[in-house]
């Protein structure tokens, strides 16, 4: 992981945590690599032991949040709670649910209820 | 009915399980309260058939607890709620009821006779004169009910409720002619003697033993999403389809589709697995509802909520 090109982006959060480190990892790299997200920026979110991405996808304006996740952990409504409060509430958060065989996942968290697009 | 109140529906229950048994009541809770419940009743000689269902109408848990809080409706106890008739009442039904058979019988007698005469001289075919007499069998029948509810039944104040219900009666007259008067409709009234007992309150109810909803933490938020999602204006209605605990609806189920799938979470710090995300939202997507998790907070005693959707990539 150390040696890998994008780990220079990240080195300064993911000694941090280890627990999560593979899931940021894993993400950072699908966001940047796969989904060819621009201005991706690493956002330090303690609280809840990991580091969130803001960036833009192809072609599209507005500014989104990525929180990784590892498919084995256990979340609660306080953690996505804590998540949007120190990512200084944004309209919604794409949770990226990264599974041992580094396939992700994206669902998108709106607090409140909203309909879906028709 | 006043429309500002209108009036307090009898959840009728049975065995934990709360049911409605009058259609006006179905018709109010369905278009003033935003409860529809689900029919359960069946046809007696198809009850294997599950497509044309009737009364009674069976009300989720949820339904019943925001029905009774506020105010819209009262539990009874039904296996209690049937007083006994004193022994005066009874007789009075007793010889109405004979009497009425009398009538009846005389009634059917008369009608099939001139009906014999009639079929003869015209020498119809078997099958004709049997169908001609089923239907001057009902239009007699139907001009004795009404002769009834109209006359003797009204004079009757011992009679509170009575319902009408059709009594199928071998005929005395054994002429072959006549066996067709064995599918003869014959009127009996079957009367109601009144009702007990009726819990204002759940918490009443569940002291009396017959009403035991919610009991721990989960009921408990249970009841208060459903609560919090009724008074925001939506419908809400059985979630087993998507794998939720309600479906919610803008409107009517019979008018709308559901928008939200919604699954209730007992407080802020209950686990959540990825797993359980993925599952919702990938389901909602593909049905076009969004998830909703709905949290009950004790403390703050709130819901709030999170919609998922899939993202759309990745």
């Amino acid at each position: 992981m150390e040696s890998h090109p994008s780990y220079k982006a990240l080195s300064e959060v993911l000694p941090k945590y280890p627990q999560s480190a593979g899931s940021c990892f894993q993400t950072f790299n699908d966001i940047t690599l796969a989904q060819q997200w621009t201005d991706v920026e690493v956002i330090d979110l303690p609280v809840i032991s990991r580091c969130a991405f803001r960036g833009r996808r192809p072609k599209m304006d507005p500014l989104l949040y990525v929180v990784p996740c590892s498919l084995a952990e256990s979340l609660s409504v306080s953690w996505f709670n804590e998540a949007f409060e120190k990512l200084g509430k944004p309209d919604q958060v794409y949770l990226a649910i990264n599974t041992p065989d580094s396939s992700i996942v994206y669902y998108k968290l709106t607090p409140g209820i909203v309909k879906p697009p028709v | 009915m006043d429309e500002e109140n209108p009036r307090i529906i009898e959840l009728r229950v049975s065995n934990h399980r709360a049911y409605v048994w009058n259609v006006d009541d179905l018709a109010l809770l369905r278009s003033k309260h935003r409860v529809c419940g689900v029919l359960s009743g069946t046809l007696p000689h198809v009850s294997q058939q599950n497509v044309f269902l009737g009364l009674p109408l069976m009300l989720i848990p949820e339904e019943v607890v925001l029905l009774v809080e506020k105010q819209l409706a009262v539990l009874v106890d039904d296996p209690s709620a049937h007083r006994k008739p004193s022994r005066g009442a009874l007789e009075n039904w007793n010889t109405e009821r004979k009497a009425s058979v009398k009538t009846q019988l005389a009634a059917e007698t008369r009608g099939a006779k001139e009906d014999l005469a009639t079929s003869r001289s015209r020498s119809m075919s078997e099958d004709a004169v049997r169908k001609r007499k089923a239907r001057e069998e009902k239009r007699a029948a139907a001009a004795l009910a009404k002769h009834l509810a109209e006359g003797d039944i009204e004079g009757s104040s011992e009679l509170p409720t009575p319902e009408m219900a059709s009594l199928s009666q071998p005929p005395s007259t054994p002429q072959p002619e006549l066996t067709s008067l064995s599918q003869a409709t014959y009127i009996a009234t079957v009367p109601g003697w009144g009702f007990a007992v009726a819990s204002h309150m759940v918490q009443h109810a569940a002291r009396a033993g017959i009403w035991s909803y919610p009991a721990n933490a989960h009921e408990r938020a249970k009841c208060n999403v459903f609560r919090d999602l009724w008074e925001k204006g939506h419908f809400m209605g059985g979630g087993i389809k998507f794998g939720g605990d309600f479906l919610v609806y803008p409107g009517d189920p019979l008018r709308y589709h559901s928008h939200f799938v919604a699954s209730v979470i007992d407080s802020r710090s209950a686990p959540i697995a990825p797993m359980e995300i993925v599952a919702h939202g990938r389901l909602g997507t593909a049905t076009k509802k969004a998830h909703l998790l709905c949290t009950w907070d004790e403390e703050k005693q709130e819901v709030s909520y999170y919609s998922v959707e899939w993202a759309g990539f990745g």
